[in-house]
C-alpha cells in the first residue's frame, strides 16, 4: 500500500539536487556547445563571404537561446568566442579591412547586455515555474496524504502508521511524530540525533520553526488550542506543507481517541447485554427447581403426619426456597432492566394508590416493622412507569427494613416539587458514611463498614438509580444519627430528553 | 364435598414438577393425570373424566395459551388454573380473559394451590347461585337487590360505581377479575384501559370496607393483573393467610 504513490519529488528532486561535478561537466558541455556553433556559423560566413556583415545578428541568434536555456556565464563564453572568432574571420578578409577594436568591444559590450538580460528574464521564469510545480507536488502529497490518513487503520495508533506515510509521501529524509496522549514518538527514515527528546522539546517547549540551515522543520499538534503531540521533519518542505501535516496529525490522532472511545463503548455495551441476557436465561432455570422444590416442601406440610422435627424441617426448607426465589426475581429485574433498551411508557398515576400498593405487596416483609405513610396530597398525580417506580420504593423499603433499628418507625413520604415528586423512605438505622453516599447506588457496592452489613446481593440501590434515571429523575441519600437515613428519588413531571439513556 | 371424586390433569413440560405435585395431590384424595404438552392434554380432555386442569402457561408446542384456546371450545366450564412464573404478567391476563379460571405463580405452595384448585371445582360444582342474591363474606354483607352494604351489619356508604365493583369482585369472591374485565363490567368496554381511575376507586372502597386500608383483607390486589376479593372459605375455618409450611 506504502507503495502505491510514487511522488513526483523524487524525480524533480533528483534535478535540483545534482553535485557539483555534473554540474561542471554540463557547463562545460553547454558552452562547448555554444562555441561549436559559434565555429560553425563562423566558418559559414567565411566561406559564403556574403553573409559577413550580418554576421552580429547571426552570432546573436546563437547567444540569446544560450542565455535562455542555459545561463549567463555561458552566453559570455559564447559572446566572447563569437568576437574573437569574428575578429579572426575578418582579419582573414582582405577587403573588409574595417575592423577594429572599438568595434569589437562594443560588439561584445551588446552581446553581453542582451546575454544578460535574456539569461535573468530567463532564470525568473524558470525559477517561477519551478516554484508553481513545486507547490503543485507539495498540494498533490498533502492530498494524498489526506486521502491516506482518512484510510488508516484506527484499530492500532496511529502514531506509526503517520509518520511511515509523511516519511514516504513528502520524500522527506527523518520523520519523527510525538504522541503526547499515549506519550509515544514515532519515527520513520534515518535521524541523526534522539528524536524523542527532539519531539518532546517542542511540545513541552512549544516550539514551531523551520530551520532552513539544519532541514529541520518542528510543530506543535493542537487539537483547537491544546497540544496533543508534536511533529519534526527533516527534509524539503515548505512551512505551509508542514503545517498542514501538523493539523492533519492532530485530525487524525482526534479521530483515533474518538474512534477507541467508541469501540470500547461498544465493547462495554456489548457486555452488560451479554451479562443481562445470561443472568435472565439463569434466573429462569432457576424458577423450575425452585417451584419443584417449593411444590415438594409445601406438599409433604400438607400431607400431615410429621413430626414436629420434621415439620420444623420442611418449614427451613421452606423459607429458603423463598429466599432463593427472591433473589432470582431480583436478578431478574435488574437483567430486564440493564438488558437493551428500556422504553419508558410514563402515564399519569395516583401516588396513593401505588405507595398502598408497594406497602401491600411488602406486608409479610413489614409485619414486625412500623410503617408510616406520609402522603402530601391525598390526590397527588406523578408522571411513570408504575411498575418501575413500584421497583424503585420496594427497593428502598426493602432496604430501610434490613438495617433500621429495631422499634423505630419507617415513613414512606411522597411529596411535591416545583416539577417534580419527591419520593422518600426514611428510617432509622446506622449512618451511612459520607465516601458510600454515592457509591451505593452503583452496582455490586457494599460498604466496607461492617456496621452497614446486612444481608443482601448488592443490586437493589442500583436498580433504584437505574428507574430514578430512566424517568429522567435521579436518587440521592442523607444521613445523621439525629435525623436518621433517608433516601429520596426525584422524578420530573415531563421526562427531561436524553437523560439516561 | 368429596375430594376423591375430583380428578386433575396437570399439564407441564418439566417432569420435576409433575412429580413434586403428583404424591401430596394423591395423599390428599385427589386422582392425577399427567401431560407433558399441550397437544397431549387436550387428547386426555377430550375423553373426559377430569374435574379440573393444571395448565403451565409457558410449554414447547402449542403453548398454554393456545391449549387453554381450545379447551374452552369444548369445555367452557371445566376449571382451568394456569401456573404462571412472576414476569408473565401480560400472559396471566391473556389467560385469564380468554376464561381460565385462576393462576397461581412459581413456585407456589401446595396449600395455596390446593386451595385454589377446590374453590374452582366448587364454583362449578356448586348450583348456579341467582345473579342478585345477597352476598356475605367475613363481616362484609352485600344485597345487590336493595344495593345495600353492611359491615358488622353497620350500613357503609358507597358511591353507586364503588358498589358496582363492589359487587363485581365479591360475586366472583376468591377469583382474579382482571382490570380490563371490572373495568368493563362497570364502565362499558370503552373505559377497559383506564386503570388507573380504577385504582383510585378501589382506594377509596377499601377506606371503607377496610379495617386498616394499606393492609386490606378483603379486597386484594394481584400486583400487574387485577383485583381479587378474598374467598368466604377463608373467613370460616383458618386464617387468611396461613403461612406455608406452618402446620404440623
Amino acid at each position: 500500500m506504502a507503495s502505491s504513490y510514487i511522488s513526483g519529488r523524487h524525480l524533480w528532486g533528483s534535478r535540483v539536487r545534482l553535485t557539483r561535478g555534473i554540474r561542471a561537466v554540463l557547463f562545460a558541455l553547454e558552452s562547448a556547445l555554444g562555441v561549436l556553433a559559434v565555429l560553425l556559423l563562423a566558418s559559414l560566413t567565411h566561406w559564403t563571404g556574403w553573409l559577413l556583415p550580418v554576421a552580429f545578428l547571426l552570432y546573436l541568434m546563437i547567444v540569446v537561446p544560450t542565455a535562455l536555456w542555459c545561463g549567463f556565464w555561458q552566453a559570455l563564453i559564447v559572446s566572447l568566442s563569437a568576437v574573437l572568432v569574428h575578429g579572426i574571420v575578418i582579419s582573414r578578409q582582405p577587403e573588409m579591412k574595417l575592423a577594429s577594436d572599438p568595434v569589437n568591444s562594443i560588439t561584445f559590450l551588446a552581446f553581453v547586455l542582451v546575454s544578460l538580460l535574456v539569461s535573468r528574464l530567463s532564470a525568473r521564469v524558470t525559477e517561477n515555474a519551478r516554484q508553481a510545480e513545486h507547490r503543485g507536488e507539495q498540494m498533490r502529497d498533502l492530498y494524498e496524504f489526506t486521502r491516506r490518513t482518512l484510510q488508516l487503520n484506527l484499530h492500532v495508533e496511529p502514531g506509526a502508521q503517520l509518520a511511515d506515510l509523511i516519511h514516504d509521501i513528502f520524500g522527506l529524509e527523518a520523520v519523527a511524530v510525538f504522541d503526547a496522549d499515549l506519550h509515544r514518538v514515532y519515527q520513520a527514515g534515518y535521524w541523526t540525533q534522539d528524536p524523542l527528546e527532539l519531539a518532546q522539546n517542542v511540545y513541552y517547549f512549544e516550539t514551531n520553526d523551520d530551520d532552513l540551515e539544519s532541514g529541520l522543520g518542528r510543530r506543535v499538534v493542537r487539537l483547537g488550542a491544546a497540544p496533543v503531540g508534536s511533529l519534526v521533519v527533516r527534509g524539503e518542505t515548505g512551512p505551509l506543507t508542514n503545517n498542514a501535516i501538523a493539523s492533519l496529525i492532530a485530525m487524525t490522532f482526534d479521530r483515533y481517541r474518538a474512534f477507541a472511545n467508541e469501540s470500547r463503548i461498544e465493547t462495554e455495551r456489548r457486555t452488560e447485554q451479554l451479562r443481562a441476557t445470561v443472568l435472565d436465561s439463569l434466573a429462569h432455570a432457576y424458577k423450575t427447581p425452585l417451584t419443584a422444590i417449593r411444590a415438594a416442601s409445601t406438599g409433604l406440610a400438607e400431607m400431615g403426619k410429621l413430626s414436629p422435627g420434621q415439620a420444623e424441617l420442611v418449614g427451613l426448607i421452606d423459607e429458603q426456597t423463598a429466599v432463593l426465589n427472591e433473589l432470582t426475581t431480583r436478578l431478574l429485574t435488574t437483567a430486564r432492566l440493564d438488558g437493551g433498551e428500556v422504553k419508558i411508557k410514563a402515564q399519569p398515576v395516583s401516588v396513593g394508590t401505588l405507595l398502598e400498593e408497594v406497602l401491600a405487596s411488602l406486608r409479610d416483609r413489614l409485619a414486625a416493622m412500623k410503617v408510616a405513610l406520609e402522603l402530601a396530597d391525598d390526590e397527588m398525580i406523578m408522571s411513570c412507569e408504575r411498575q418501575l417506580i413500584v421497583m424503585l420504593l420496594t427497593q428502598y423499603i426493602d432496604n430501610a427494613c434490613k438495617y433500621s433499628i429495631y422499634g423505630t418507625t419507617i415513613t414512606v413520604r411522597a411529596e411535591r416539587g416545583k416539577a417534580e415528586t419527591i419520593l422518600s423512605v426514611h428510617s432509622f438505622g446506622p449512618v451511612i458514611p459520607m465516601a458510600d453516599r454515592e457509591r451505593i447506588f452503583d452496582r455490586y457496592y457494599r460498604s466496607a463498614t461492617l456496621a452497614n452489613r446486612a444481608p443482601g446481593t448488592g443490586i437493589g440501590l442500583s436498580v433504584a438509580k437505574r428507574v430514578a434515571l430512566l424517568h429522567g429523575g435521579y436518587v440521592w441519600v442523607t444521613s445523621d444519627e439525629q435525623e436518621g437515613t433517608t433516601f429520596y428519588a426525584s422524578i420530573p413531571d415531563e421526562r427531561q430528553k436524553g437523560i439516561g439513556e | 364435598m368429596s375430594q376423591a371424586a375430583i380428578r386433575i390433569l396437570i399439564v407441564d413440560d418439566e417432569l420435576a414438577i409433575r412429580r413434586a405435585l403428583r404424591p401430596p395431590l394423591l395423599e390428599l384424595g385427589f386422582q392425577v393425570a399427567e401431560a407433558s404438552r399441550g397437544e397431549e392434554a387436550l387428547q386426555l380432555l377430550r375423553a373426559g373424566g377430569y374435574d379440573a386442569v393444571l395448565l403451565d402457561i409457558n410449554m414447547p408446542g402449542i403453548g398454554g395459551i393456545e391449549t387453554l384456546r381450545r379447551i374452552r371450545s369444548f369445555a367452557p366450564r371445566l376449571p382451568v388454573l394456569m401456573l404462571t412464573v412472576r414476569d408473565q404478567e401480560e400472559d396471566k391476563v391473556a389467560a385469564l380473559d380468554l376464561g381460565a379460571d385462576d393462576y397461581v405463580t412459581k413456585p407456589f405452595s401446595m396449600r395455596e394451590l390446593i386451595a385454589r384448585i377446590r374453590t374452582a371445582v366448587r364454583r362449578v360444582r356448586a348450583p348456579e347461585r341467582a345473579e342478585d342474591a345477597p352476598i356475605t363474606i367475613g363481616e362484609i354483607h352485600l344485597d345487590p337487590v336493595k344495593r345495600v352494604v353492611t359491615k358488622r351489619s353497620e350500613p357503609v356508604h358507597l358511591t353507586r360505581k364503588e358498589f358496582d365493583i363492589l359487587h363485581c369482585l365479591m360475586s366472583r369472591a376468591g377469583r382474579v377479575v382482571t382490570y380490563a374485565k371490572l373495568l368493563t363490567a362497570v364502565w362499558g368496554a370503552d373505559c377497559r384501559e383506564e386503570v388507573e381511575y380504577l385504582r383510585t376507586f378501589v382506594r377509596q372502597l377499601r377506606k371503607k370496607i377496610e379495617d386498616d386500608a394499606s393492609a386490606p383483607i378483603y379486597l386484594l390486589t394481584d400486583v400487574y393483573v387485577g383485583y381479587r376479593f378474598a374467598d368466604a372459605q377463608s373467613f370460616q375455618d383458618e386464617p387468611t393467610e396461613a403461612l406455608p409450611g406452618e402446620i404440623g
